[in-house]
């Protein structure tokens, strides 16, 4: 099956959607502007078992649980990774053999591995094996393990790391594609996860803290030190786990977070992932100097970490008939035309497009048009950003 | 801003009435006046052992009918409560009658009327029924319906209306083009796929009923027919708070604000809705001209009935049919009821609304706290 | 998930002896890129290769290692269109279903006889590829089964570890799978608007953890030190059109430029497996 799914629309109704949203500016069905995403009601915190849990819901009913937990689990250790029987104790020192110690001292040895996260999507009504599950969970597990950084946050010491379990949960079908849903409810809930606090050290068996008042978050909080005035909380993560959208195209206008209706008429639809880091982190590529500047400025570092092209149901959509080429259409007979209504068939499959009439579109979409998208949702100070100041602003717990 | 992200609220209290804002008396006498029984007024009835609550208890309170219509909150009875053990009453919906097997512990008298899902009591002369709170819709003869093609057979259209189950259209319901008393043919047979195929709307009139609920549509009439030119919403069905809810009139035509021209709305009985441009139709043309003939107009009438082209539309009316999609949902979200009244007065509250917004009367947005805003300018909070 | 109809090894994974000689113990030693930037490269594509299917293809890339020994071998057979099942509902287009799986004996690590959540996922990306490029309302009521078998994935066998780059890996395969079932599809006679064919491309960081990084078509991570992202593009040359992005990494969002320019050489790529293509139908044809 497709990766979103199918929903069946008359070709009246098709042609009239991708009308009214081909129209500049395009008007939504339900209202929103292009850039508007539906409300949504999100508290973190919600599970008690966990170590960090959120929840979102839609005002169609439409909710999603995440709850993350953690596990203390051996790292297998590989022949030909610097094996620690040899040079215990000398841990700490060890770094400065290497000539910038100091730079990055004791970040270097850590290691992540993508197989320390394993993230699950259960949704109602789709099979476990269903391909459509495989692919979300693919994106947005992709998206968070595609800058290498966050399973190093996993590393407790060279013998044991933490296996960190994502369980994202559907509460009802969805009505909707669900991407964006799962991906803000798993940002959530990442940011409101904790690891009791390591009291061993070096690499012997570790050992934590009891106090899980103590215990730190996955995504450290900093105090910002200027004041942002829209958010109330006094601590925000510099650096964010990634947020999913999805963004499609119509003619020439681009669509955020579209509801199902919309995604059927889409030219194009993809997920865009994206997270913002700290400023200050010495990426290796980021010295082009002319970076810098606005960064400083934004006091946000967005990156972009994954694209993918979501398969459109615009393709499968049933055509629509024009009225020439109607064979109830007007008055004529149906008894005597049949050879006549044969010809028009199957020129109607080939013609062009007429006005009002609904035809699934064919082929890929433009190389411009998706630069557009990218472009769109990359753009400083633009819609991720509003997105991630707002989920800023959700309480914490 | 793009997103808005409220913290959760608190539990919403369960209110089923349309207008939380009245107090019950006023509330019943509006939807729920034949619901007239007689029932504890203290408003405390989960206190109350079973034994207690036994709604209707003498027929003199039944009699009673100003007394009860005074008194008639919503009456709410759940799955296997007790509603009457007088046998003069006659069991209808959501009710079934209490085996003479009931053991000694049983606080239910055999033969007694039990309530057999959670909803109102409602009274129909000597019939007891219950109305559950939600449902899925039940067809009855006479609905007007909007439904969509799902499947398509030899003879006849599987059409999902929001039941239970698949509603049936036959070939032989439909008005075939050529004028209404043609034949249906062979060829129509093979044909069946140009007049609707899977994914097409339709409006239709509930013609008969299966007994295991299914029912039986037709379209043989100038109203009915493939839905174009719009946009369709579904929302719950009958029943409870919000939903459409049978009325007199569940198709209308109306005047749209800013220049959007005629708009036509129907409301769908089992809760779909079509809001669509008004297009004239060739009957009225034919009628302002003056000179076709009776079978002139059934012809000409038959041959838009099957297109799936929309016409041309203009800029201001996809704007007022959003924003009547827009009063619609908002009614819907916020648990008020769906009808004509409603749907009029919402819209224009809407285009007020509108009006004084900093965005302007562009602005067609009704989700989240302006459709709480216009809900509580309808129910004059 | 575990097969319980067959006797499955020990669930541990475990690893086999590394004998101590001089080139584990040092520094891994980084192979430089043996082509140009900007150079693909090469592939063997052939159709009709399976008789009893109704088109197929068999696409061979050359490896890293040792130029003219082949490293990924792709083997695609296409079945269809056919009438689909009576219990599946109406279609008024063509149903397409993608099958991508690797051969157990494929990667170094084994993989099952089920198909594991990356290859499912593979085979959405071929499908979104594919669907672009078909004529799909040509054939309403029927179905057409792709299936690939990746009879050797293209990894470095020199190295007795893994190194993380099953995910570029999986790009690699990508492109091929496109362009392999593209073949496929012609040689099946099933109508494209055009050829479709996958190219990918790299941002890849040579020189040090400091070095300004430098984009490469085709790119094989045995080759580079380290890979900062990498994009497949199933693009349509003759409409200019791209029919599947994927694309993963990490780059500064406030460099479209940089996107933009992996985004065109990935199209480049694809141009040039497209060439092949058509030149391998072409031959076909005579």
């Amino acid at each position: 099956m497709a990766s979103s799914q199918h929903v069946l629309l008359s070709p009246a109704e098709l042609a009239y959607l991708h009308a009214s949203l081909s129209l500049t500016p395009p008007i939504r069905p339900d209202g929103r502007s292009p850039t508007q995403f539906r409300p949504l009601v999100a508290e973190t915190g919600i599970l008690p078992g966990t170590n960090g849990s959120a929840r979102i819901c839609f005002a169609d009913g439409t909710e999603a649980i995440v709850g993350v937990k953690a596990e203390v689990e051996r790292t297998a250790q590989r022949p030909g990774e610097d094996t620690i029987f040899l040079e215990e104790g000398g841990v700490e020192g060890g770094d400065d053999a290497d000539g910038d110690g100091e730079a990055r001292e004791g970040v270097d040895k850590r290691k992540g591995d993508a197989a320390w996260v394993e993230m699950t999507v259960e949704i109602p009504g789709l099979r476990d094996d269903d391909s459509g599950t495989a692919f979300l969970s693919a994106m947005l597990s992709e998206a968070l393990l595609s800058d290498g950084e966050f399973a190093k946050r996993l590393w407790i010491n060279r013998r044991f790391h933490w296996k960190l379990y994502l369980d994202i949960i559907l509460i009802s079908p969805p009505l909707s594609y669900p991407l964006p849903l799962l991906s803000l409810t798993s940002h959530l809930a990442l940011l409101s996860t904790r690891l009791p606090r390591l009291k061993s050290e070096g690499d012997e068996d570790p050992f934590f803290d009891d106090d899980w008042a103590a215990a730190p978050y996955l995504y450290p909080r900093t105090t910002p030190t200027t004041t942002s005035s829209t958010s109330p909380t006094t601590t925000t993560a510099a650096t964010r786990p990634p947020i999913t959208l999805l963004v499609m195209a119509v003619g020439n206008n681009i669509i955020f977070d579209p509801s199902k209706e919309e995604l059927t008429v889409a030219d194009v639809a993809l997920a865009v992932s994206v997270t913002s880091t700290a400023s200050s982190t010495s990426k290796p590529h980021t010295d082009n100097a002319d970076l810098k500047e606005p960064d400083t400025e934004a006091g946000r570092n967005l990156r972009l970490l994954s694209i993918r092209t979501i398969d459109p149901p615009s393709r499968l959509t049933p055509p629509g008939v024009a009225n020439a080429a109607n064979a109830a259409y007007g008055a004529n007979n149906g008894a005597a035309t049949g050879a006549t209504q044969k010809m028009l068939e199957a020129q109607t499959a080939e013609t062009e497009a007429v006005e009002g009439v609904w035809k699934a579109p064919r082929g890929g979409a433009k190389r411009r048009v998706l630069g557009a998208l990218v472009q769109k949702v990359l753009e400083r100070g633009g819609v991720v950003d509003e997105v991630l100041d707002a989920l800023e602003a959700v309480d914490l717990g | 801003m793009p997103i808005t992200i409220l913290p959760p609220k608190p539990s919403r209290p369960i209110n089923n009435h349309q207008h939380p804002s009245e107090d019950d008396v006023s509330a019943a006498s509006d939807s729920d006046s034949d619901a007239g029984a007689a029932i504890d007024q203290d408003g405390d009835h989960a206190m109350h052992p079973p034994t207690k609550r036994t709604r209707l208890t003498t027929t003199t309170t039944i009699s009673n009918r100003t007394a009860a219509a005074a008194a008639a909150a919503a009456s709410i009875v759940t799955p296997g409560e007790q509603i009457t053990d007088d046998p003069q009453w006659m069991r209808g919906h959501g009710t079934y009658v209490a085996g003479t097997a009931a053991g000694s512990a049983s606080t239910i008298t055999a033969g007694s009327i039990v309530s057999s899902v959670a909803g109102t009591v409602t009274r129909t002369n000597k019939l007891l029924s219950v109305r559950p709170l939600r449902a899925r819709y039940t067809p009855e003869v006479g609905d007007l319906v909007v439904g969509r093609i799902v499947e398509v057979q030899a003879k006849r259209w599987r059409v999902d209306v929001g039941s239970t189950q698949l509603a049936a259209l036959p070939l032989s319901a439909i008005n075939l083009p050529g004028g209404i008393l043609r034949k249906r043919t062979e060829t129509d047979e093979l044909q069946i796929r140009t007049f609707f195929a899977e994914g097409d709307l339709l409006v239709a009139e509930v013609q008969q009923l299966f007994g295991d609920g299914g029912a039986v549509l037709h379209t043989r009439s100038l109203k009915y027919g493939k839905l174009r030119n719009g946009v369709f919403v579904a929302v719950a069905g009958m029943g409870g708070g919000g939903g459409v809810v049978r009325s007199r009139r569940q198709v209308w035509t109306m005047d749209a604000a800013n220049g959007g021209g005629q708009i036509d709305v129907v409301l769908g009985v089992n809760g779909y809705v079509w809001i669509s441009r008004h297009v004239e139709t060739p009957e009225a043309e034919a009628a302002g001209k003056g000179a076709a003939g009776i079978t002139n107009m059934e012809e000409s009438v038959s041959t838009t009935m099957y297109s799936s082209q929309n016409d041309r539309i203009e800029v201001e009316a996809m704007r007022e049919i959003a924003r009547l999609r827009g009063v619609v949902t908002a009614l819907v979200e916020n648990g008020l009821r769906v009808d004509e009244d409603m749907v009029v007065r919402g819209y224009h509250e809407a285009v007020e609304m509108a009006m004084v917004s900093p965005e302007g009367s562009d602005d067609i947005y009704l989700g989240g706290e302006k459709g709480q805003q216009l809900a509580a300018a309808l129910t004059g909070v | 998930m575990a097969d319980r109809r067959r006797i499955n090894g020990p669930a541990g994974a475990t690893i086999p002896p590394v004998f101590d000689d001089a080139s584990t113990r040092g520094p891994k030693s980084i192979k430089s890129r043996s082509r140009p930037a900007n150079a693909t490269r090469k592939m063997y594509l052939k159709t009709g290769v399976t008789p009893s299917a109704s088109g197929s293809a068999y696409l061979e890339i050359e490896t890293s290692a040792t130029p003219g020994v082949s490293g990924l071998k792709l083997s695609c057979s296409v079945h269809g269109p056919r009438s689909l099942p009576r219990s599946a509902p109406f279609s008024p287009h063509i149903v397409l279903s993608t099958h991508v799986k690797y051969a157990p004996f494929a990667t170094k690590q084994r993989r099952g006889y089920l198909r594991d959540p990356s290859e499912r996922d593979l085979g959405i990306h071929l499908e979104a590829a594919l669907r672009g490029a078909i004529i799909a309302d040509r054939w309403p009521k029927s179905g057409v089964d792709i299936i690939i078998s990746i009879v050797e994935g293209d990894q470095d066998r020199e190295t007795s570890q893994l190194q993380g780059d099953e995910v570029w890996d999986m790009m690699n395969a990508l492109g091929g799978c496109i362009t392999v079932a593209a073949a496929a599809l012609a040689d099946a006679g099933i109508d494209c608007v055009d050829t479709v064919a996958g190219g990918v491309a790299a941002l890849v960081q040579d020189a040090g953890e400091d070095s300004i990084p430098t984009v490469v078509v085709d790119p094989i991570p045995s080759e580079h030190e380290k890979i900062l992202a990498a994009c497949c593009i199933a693009y349509l040359p003759t409409r200019d059109e791209v029919t599947n992005l994927w694309f993963r990494g990490d780059l500064p969002a406030s460099d479209i430029d940089l996107y933009t320019n992996l985004v065109e050489k990935g199209i480049q790529a694809s141009k040039n497996a497209n060439r092949v293509l058509v030149g391998c139908l072409a031959e076909t044809i005579q």
